[in-house]
């Protein structure tokens, strides 16, 4: 059934293994130790690695004694993992079911036929012709999810070649880090530890001494998760040690990156990943890119796996389950899996897809919307600020009222009737784009006018308006923030629903969309600049009145500009100010700490039409 | 040094526009002891003139003699400390702040401040314990809370200072502080003293004023004195001797929001309500407060205005500027004035000229 081709396992392996074990328990030895995993059987001689205590040396253990060739990833729990292997495989109940229906053959992977072929080919051209010339990377991006690393495992196997993984060693706690340093033992870290094991693979390939008898040409090298980066430095770290890897490995090797979604915006992962990306291809290394698996494989995948356990899912149920899944077929799989679980338990799933007033080729949007709201089991869906901000200045509808008038319906004055959103609600909407309350408030003032058309002067303020009201509404909790958190989020939320809302609303003849770019509220700015000029104004204060304080709003409106008028001490005058603030504006960006995230996105991000 | 500043009347007998008021101060405090005072009145009515001059009434010439001091509070609120950095101008026997400068946080000011001066009291030279005073700068924008807390301060350690709150509007300032006060509304002076105090500043200043020219510039100065001196000063800079035809010059800022106006007669479009919006945001980067922005603006929208509109704007005018001192963002509420000018003025002028 999953028995691999190409891999050769001695029997005798558990034994030596074991005592090897328990022999090295001495932690300061353990850690010192390589830190890439041979998944085939080796001899006991070499010392084990990472941490003889560490789970995923027990599932990789658990995975020999299971005479299978590709290591796992090692979710399941380490008992458990030992108790399956005993049995056969497919009978225990307790794996899961994303492990045990794991794809063994190439027909079994549900990744698009031509990208396994790529991949395949790739790997067979560096496998065969020891040709030195050509590269030998591959970078393999994709979502989540999407079988990535199970097609190199099924190619590897297919081919008969043996992975040799880079291991992410265990993270170190801070008690273990404690402990260590009172025993003397140095804490590398997890990227000196990745550096040093590129830095051998380099030098010395793989040579290890348990080559015997097979030829060095079946070794592929996966590097599958990364280490974590922190900060640009490390970040530069890391890409310097790849592309030294991209130019001077000589084995065939496999770098898995997983594409963090973009909306994720706080994040500076997305970003620093495309940049390695492309910049490890400069470097001459092939990439190919993995993209959602699509409903169609992923509903054939899950078929079979109703088949193999008998469990009777309607069509219409497991297409639900393939919409909800985004294209990551382990989150259906384990889906499916709970689905059955329960199944009796489970009310017929709802068919919340009735919503009539979807477009047809809207048909992917659909499917996220019926993920947030209907199932438990859906992958939420998230959508960039920006692009939810884009939505609703946008404010796109439908060109006629297609759901017509119900009996229970309100009637509403004709001026105040609008078509049906072409969108979620807008609070689903700001609720996927997780955007705090305030700054979409702030954003949607900054850009919303543009999206107004030039004769629409009472929409223009019918929304200012609107976004009056959100803007009392923040300010309504403002002071005694601590003791009313629960008010204030529901303040906040209602706050950010009237501004969107209100834009929606307001702008009552949207214009036909073209392009625009999203600014970054110029709000932020101007009040970090007031501020500052506030503080040099309180701090001057004295020298304009000599022998008592002034209002801040005296000293601006009056006393400055009359200094100014009189001409001495002229750098405290309107114009000098304005300078100041002309001069700050460079340095907003890196001052803004907490607008960054923001000002990264509004900088070179824009949006044409959604 | 300015002319305000200059002829600043040091003690209460030299004050020429509130001339009741300082008698009576005088007969308050050299009677009897000092309640808690609450001055009020528009801005450059003499409220601080006023406050000094008592104080040196009170404390001899010793109370001019002020250091300056960026004083860092260190406040224990609970799980952290809080450091609370202030401007105070204190002399042996009064301080004085605007605890609204730390924002929110002020509450905590008022509160530490008082209990400080509590505890160390100074003596008089007759061995008699004696008082501190504590001078408050726009009490009426401290936040609610710093106004109650302040309310329990002030009976709490009332025998050992006493405090002279100094504000615009009494209205902001909670019941209990009023009433826990003897308030002293000082009035805007009127353009009559405006002028005898501008002849008065001529006069040792040794300037030709050309009969017409004082009242000019106090009817420009909008009843602020300070203004007005102001105003007399730079005239005396850009031009002398006077014409009575002098231009007064106006505050730069003033022109802006003109200008501004104009910018709103001349087009009502979302394009040009963000064009106002960039102006406005300069007036704002430059400190000048929106209530006073909002203010102008109605003013000068105003003057250019067609009569039977003029109240249905005043009417949004003042339901903009209620809510921008609920609101946060001053401009939300400043630019929802402008949009909503702008739309009522477009509906007029269709209506008006088709």
């Amino acid at each position: 059934m999953r028995k691999k081709a190409g891999v050769v396992v001695l029997s005798s392996d558990d034994e030596d293994d074991k005592p090897s074990l328990s022999s090295n328990r001495s932690y300061a030895k353990s850690k010192s130790k390589p830190l890439f995993t041979c998944t085939n059987p080796r001899p006991a001689k070499k010392p084990r690695l990472s941490g003889s205590r560490t789970r995923s040396h027990f599932c990789k253990e658990s995975s020999n004694v299971n005479e299978n060739g590709v290591s796992f990833e090692d979710f399941d729990d380490l008992l458990n993992g030992f108790k399956v292997s005993a049995g056969s495989g497919r009978i225990g109940t307790n794996e899961l079911w994303v492990d045990k229906y794991k794809p063994c053959s190439v027909e079994e992977l549900a990744v698009h036929k031509k990208k396994v072929e790529e991949i395949k080919t790739w790997f067979e051209k560096r496998l065969r012709t020891k040709d030195d010339s050509s590269n030998h990377v591959l970078v393999i991006t994709g979502p989540a999810g999407v079988g990535k690393s199970a097609t190199i495992h099924v190619i590897a196997s297919h081919l008969g070649a043996r992975l040799y993984e880079w291991n992410t060693p265990t993270p170190t706690i801070w008690q273990e880090h404690v402990h260590n340093c009172n025993s003397g033992v140095r804490y590398t870290s997890k990227l000196d530890e990745f550096e040093n094991f590129i830095d051998r693979i380099r030098k010395y390939g793989l040579i290890t001494p348990s080559f015997t008898g097979e030829s060095r040409s079946s070794i592929i090298l996966v590097i599958d998760d990364l280490p974590v980066t922190n900060g640009r430095t490390a970040f530069e770290r890391l890409q310097n040690c790849l592309l030294l890897l991209v130019r001077s490995v000589r084995i065939p090797t496999a770098i898995v990156v997983t594409e963090c979604e973009k909306v994720d915006s706080g994040d500076y992962t997305p970003r620093s990943f495309e940049e390695l990306q492309s910049s490890l291809v400069n470097a001459g290394a092939c990439k190919v890119a993995f993209n959602p698996i699509t409903n169609n494989s992923i509903k054939k995948t899950l078929l079979r796996i109703c088949r193999q356990e008998q469990c009777s899912l309607t069509a219409e149920q497991i297409d639900l389950l393939a919409k909800a899944s985004g294209g990551d077929i382990r989150h259906a799989i384990t889906s499916l899996q709970l689905v059955c679980m329960n199944f009796d338990r489970m009310l017929n799933l709802p068919s919340s897809n009735s919503s009539s007033n979807f477009s047809k080729e809207k048909a992917d949007e659909l499917s996220a919307s019926g993920s947030g709201f209907s199932m438990q089991f859906g992958r939420d869906e998230t959508l960039s600020l920006f692009h939810a901000l884009g939505k609703f200045l946008h404010n796109k509808r439908e060109t006629e009222n297609v759901t017509g008038m119900d009996q229970d319906a309100f009637c509403v004055l004709g001026k105040f009737s609008r078509l049906p959103f072409k969108m979620d609600a807008p609070e689903m909407v700001l609720c996927q784009a997780h955007g705090q309350a305030r700054p979409v408030a702030d954003f949607l003032h900054e850009n919303v006018l543009e999206f107004i058309g030039e004769e629409a002067m009472d929409d223009a303020s019918a929304v200012a308006s609107y976004l009056g009201d959100a803007d009392l509404l923040f300010a309504s909790f403002r002071g005694i923030l601590t003791r009313y958190n629960e008010a204030e989020n529901v303040l906040q939320s209602a706050a950010a629903s009237v501004a969107v809302r209100g834009v929606l609303f307001g702008n009552s003849q949207p214009l036909p969309s073209r392009w625009h770019a999203i600014r970054r509220p110029k709000l932020w700015q101007v009040e970090q600049s007031a501020m500052r000029n506030k503080i040099e104004l309180v701090k001057n204060r004295v020298a304009y009145n000599g022998s008592s304080l002034s209002d801040v709003s005296v000293i601006a409106t009056e006393l400055a500009p009359a200094l100014k008028w009189l001409g001495y001490r002229s750098s405290r005058g309107l114009e000098s100010r304005d300078v100041s603030m002309q001069g700050n504006e460079t340095e907003d960006d890196s001052l803004a700490s907490l607008d960054d995230e923001e000002c990264e996105i509004s900088d070179d991000d824009e949006i044409e039409d959604w | 040094m300015l002319w305000v500043d200059k002829y600043r009347p040091k003690t209460l007998d030299q004050v020429i526009v509130h001339q009741d008021i300082a008698l009576n101060l005088k007969k308050l405090v050299t009677e009897q002891d000092c309640p808690h005072l609450l001055f009020y009145g528009s801005s450059g009515s003499g409220k601080k003139t006023l406050i000094m001059a008592l104080l040196r009434q009170v404390f001899g010439p010793g109370a001019e003699k002020v250091k300056v001091e960026n004083r860092t509070w260190k406040i224990d609120a609970g799980s952290r400390t809080i450091d609370l950095e202030l401007t105070t101008l204190s002399s042996a026997n009064h301080v004085e702040l605007s605890p609204s400068d730390v924002g929110f946080q002020d509450r905590y000011i008022v509160q530490e401040i008082i209990k400080e001066m509590a505890k160390n009291r100074p003596i008089d030279t007759k061995g008699k314990r004696g008082y501190k005073v504590l001078v408050l700068n726009e009490v009426d924008k401290l936040s609610r809370e710093a106004q109650h807390s302040l309310r329990r301060t002030m009976e709490k350690y009332s025998t050992s200072c006493r405090l002279i709150l100094c504000c615009n509007s009494s209205s902001k300032v909670i019941e209990a502080i009023r009433s826990r006060c003897l308030n002293v509304r000082i009035n805007a002076p009127t353009e009559e003293q405006i002028v005898k105090v501008l002849e008065f500043i001529g006069k040792k200043e040794g300037l030709q004023l050309p009969s017409g020219f004082a009242a000019r510039i106090a009817e420009k100065s909008n009843r602020s004195l300070r203004r007005a001196i102001l105003s007399f000063e730079t005239c005396r800079v850009q031009q002398y001797p006077f014409t009575s035809n002098q231009a007064i010059p106006p505050m730069d800022w003033e022109e802006y929001v003109s200008e501004i106006a104009s910018d709103i007669m001349k087009e009502q479009s979302p394009k040009r309500l963000f064009q106002v919006r960039g102006k406005l945001y300069e007036l704002l980067t430059n400190c000048i407060p929106p209530e006073i922005v909002l203010k102008r603006l109605l003013y000068e929208l105003l003057k250019r205005l067609d009569a039977e509109l003029k109240h249905e704007i005043c009417h949004w005018a003042a339901y903009y500027e209620h809510r921008m001192r609920l609101g946060q963002k001053a401009i939300f509420h400043l630019e929802a004035f402008v949009a909503k000018f702008m739309s009522i003025y477009k509906g007029f002028l269709i209506t008006t000229f088709g």
